[in-house]
């Protein structure tokens, strides 16, 4: 069992009620919000409604909304050897 | 310094060109790549996944060429029933 990973990159702004409706069934609120459905016919379909809008991804399993955040972050530049009060080994 | 020029006195003078420049056609060709991406996306998962292909997708491969099976006439310019050729390109107004 795969999942989408469903992001939603062009904005519905100025288009057809329906397509608003499908993006709001796939709980697409705003640009690069991303959602995971499980792969099955129905959401399928719906993807096919939004294709021009939307970028798609098979993965294993749904992230949490906080992993999406992590990936997305941008490299900091440094890395931590020890915090403070820490012998490093 | 302010330099007197047609569309800085006319006020609603500023055109569009007719034709798209080669970055424009370019971002063009990377939409509709895009979108082609999506639809196979769809069909590799549902076939993994064992399931019947969905109509839609059935349909969009009956049907639609890919981006690079496209004529410049459909990547570039749409439909419009107003203009004299009944074409116009996707930039214009």
């Amino acid at each position: 069992m795969s999942y989408f990973r469903i992001t939603l990159m062009r904005s519905a702004i100025g288009l057809p009620q329906r397509t608003t409706g499908v993006l709001k069934a796939l709980g697409l609120k705003k640009r690069m919000a991303t959602v995971f459905h499980p792969v099955s016919l129905d959401v399928a379909g719906q993807i096919m409604k939004v294709k021009e809008l939307v970028s798609v991804q098979e993965v294993d399993r749904p992230l949490t909304k906080q992993e999406v955040h992590l990936q997305r972050k941008p490299d900091p530049g440094y890395y931590i050897e020890c915090h403070s009060g820490q012998e490093d080994a | 310094m302010f330099k007197s020029t047609s569309p800085l006195f006319g006020g609603l003078l500023w055109k569009i060109p007719w034709r798209l420049s080669p970055p424009q056609k370019a971002r063009q060709r990377k939409r509709l790549r895009a979108v082609d991406e999506v639809v196979d996306t769809v069909s590799e998962a549902l076939k993994r996944n064992g399931m019947p292909m969905a109509k839609a997708v059935e349909r969009w491969y009956a049907e639609m060429p890919q981006e690079e099976e496209m004529l410049p006439k459909d990547k570039y310019t749409i439909y419009d029933r107003k203009e004299k050729s009944y074409r116009k390109g996707i930039h214009s107004k």
